[in-house]
């Protein structure tokens, strides 16, 4: 592993427990001796080298395994074999509606996250450049989030993950609800970002926008990465599996 | 530092929830025990035999809803974080540390409250009164061992929160809080004495109610108690913690 390399995945392999709780669950449990759960690979035998600078997209079909591999990446999943090494800050990974607490209003969700995710209380700034960026007035920021249109949570998750200054930013299919203007916005940000020789690691069922963003990608199938490389090339890959 | 920032904030955020959209909130805290006391004088006085009936009933409710609320709000604690388990690089066992921080907290609003009434009714000021403390920290070290149990096993099987709901009434009267143990028939007294709880509640009443100072005894049993529970949820916990992400 050279110096300049931020990301490292070596030989990665997840599984998740399978829950077959159901009618015939406690007969199995009890006199079959069956246990409740089996296992079932998510990712297998994943390897992946990001440098400095560099961005990756991933793409591939839907249940191939993408957010578990960026989940990985980021340390909430822990692996079963294989390692992850990263050096570097995580923004928190951008989905949609992310970590947002329905019941809260804006602000309070504002507050709460960027405790959470470590940007210094004492930075009034990050309120007021999250406000400014979402485009949310005051009015929809005193609302609980639960009121919000999904376009808006959007708006609101992207701003408050923005707001905090790490050296690698994580999104995952966030940017298909946003309205135009705003999806225009945040890929003007995520170039700026990109500009900034930080990394980024995106997951898209855009084709276009992988290829635009990113320099490398791979592609993910039944949690095999099946092919990696340019990621031009990966894209004509993925167009070429439907 | 950071670790405390972010305790600080999911605490708040669970102060807050409690009674959002409530009218007057944090007293429906006052609310609930205030209930079950009248209950309890109706039903139960005449026959308890007991001086100071409120003052009895009251130091034993303030520690049981602390209990029943703390493991209420924590069962379902990480299933309902599921948004910002998959995001953030967070530890898990912070949501029920933060809802037992956060259930603490209440707990300490209510014994101001109760400290002030509990005057007319026969609390005696002394520094007696100051164990309460620790007394209320081994409590909660007990209540976070059995969060950690419950929350982590409701991750895989949901029929916990509902076990739970249905278990806590019955074992709310198993502990003698309305009533005095001796009203127990002493062939079910081992029963009694398998309810952890129970030495809880008698350490606790022992402060507020009894001349006497608690003994060393109920000191060790409710320390080893604390530190059992808390063990085996620790263990439970930590052996499920790395598949929760699968399953929420």
């Amino acid at each position: 592993m050279s110096s300049d390399t931020i990301i490292n995945v070596e030989d990665v392999h997840v599984s998740f427990w399978q829950n077959n709780v159901g009618v015939y669950s406690i007969k199995d449990l009890i006199i079959h001796r069956k246990s409740p759960f089996t296992s079932k690979t998510i990712l297998n035998n994943i390897s992946v080298e990001v440098k400095r600078g560099e961005s990756l997209g991933i793409v591939g079909r839907n249940g191939s395994g993408k957010s578990t591999l960026l989940r990985t990446i980021a340390g909430i999943i822990k692996p079963d074999k294989g390692k992850v090494t990263v050096n570097g800050t995580f923004a928190p990974i951008l989905a949609i509606g992310a970590g947002l607490e329905p019941e809260l209003t804006g602000y309070e969700n504002i507050s709460m996250l960027l405790a959470l995710y470590g940007t210094q209380r004492k930075n009034t700034n990050a309120i007021a450049n999250i406000q400014e960026f979402s485009e949310l007035d005051d009015e929809v920021l005193r609302m609980p989030v639960k009121q919000f249109s999904s376009g808006m949570v959007a708006r609101l998750a992207f701003s408050i993950s923005l707001a905090n200054d790490s050296d690698i930013l994580i999104i995952d299919e966030v940017l298909a609800v946003g309205d135009q203007g705003f999806q225009a916005k945040c890929m003007e940000k995520i170039y700026s970002i990109k500009d900034q020789g930080k990394t980024i690691l995106f997951v898209s069922h855009f084709p276009d926008d992988v290829a635009k963003i990113c320099n490398k990608a791979i592609l993910l199938e039944h949690g095999e990465m099946i092919h990696s490389g340019n990621s031009i090339d990966i894209c004509n890959n993925y167009r070429q599996l439907f | 530092m950071q670790n405390i920032t972010r305790l600080y904030a999911l605490s708040k955020r669970n102060v807050i929830l409690r009674y959002k959209n409530s009218l007057v909130g944090f007293f429906w805290g006052f609310f609930k025990p205030l209930l079950y006391l009248l209950i309890f004088i109706v039903i139960f006085k005449q026959n308890s035999g007991i001086h100071d009936y409120v003052l009895f009933v009251t130091s034993g409710l303030i520690l049981w809803f602390f209990f029943s609320n703390v493991t209420g709000q924590s069962v379902g604690s990480i299933v309902s974080s599921s948004g910002l388990l998959k995001s953030l690089n967070i530890p898990a066992y912070y949501f029920p540390l933060s809802e037992t921080i956060g259930e603490l907290f209440n707990l300490l609003l209510t014994l101001v409250v109760f400290f002030i009434i509990m005057k007319w009714f026969g609390l005696v000021y002394g520094l007696k009164l100051l164990l309460i403390f620790p007394c209320i920290f081994l409590f909660a070290v007990f209540a976070l061992g059995l969060n950690l149990f419950l929350c982590s096993l409701n991750v895989f099987f949901r029929d916990i929160g509902i076990i739970w709901g249905t278990i806590q009434p019955a074992l709310f009267f198993l502990t003698p809080i309305a009533y005095p143990e001796k009203n127990i028939d002493p062939k079910y007294s081992l029963f009694i004495k398998c309810n952890p709880i129970y030495y809880f509640l008698k350490l606790g009443r022992s402060i507020f109610y009894d001349p006497a100072a608690p003994s060393l005894h109920q000191w060790t049993s409710c320390l080893i108690i604390a530190i059992a529970m808390y063990i085996i949820g620790h263990f439970v916990f930590n052996r499920l913690k790395n598949q929760f992400i699968s399953a929420i």
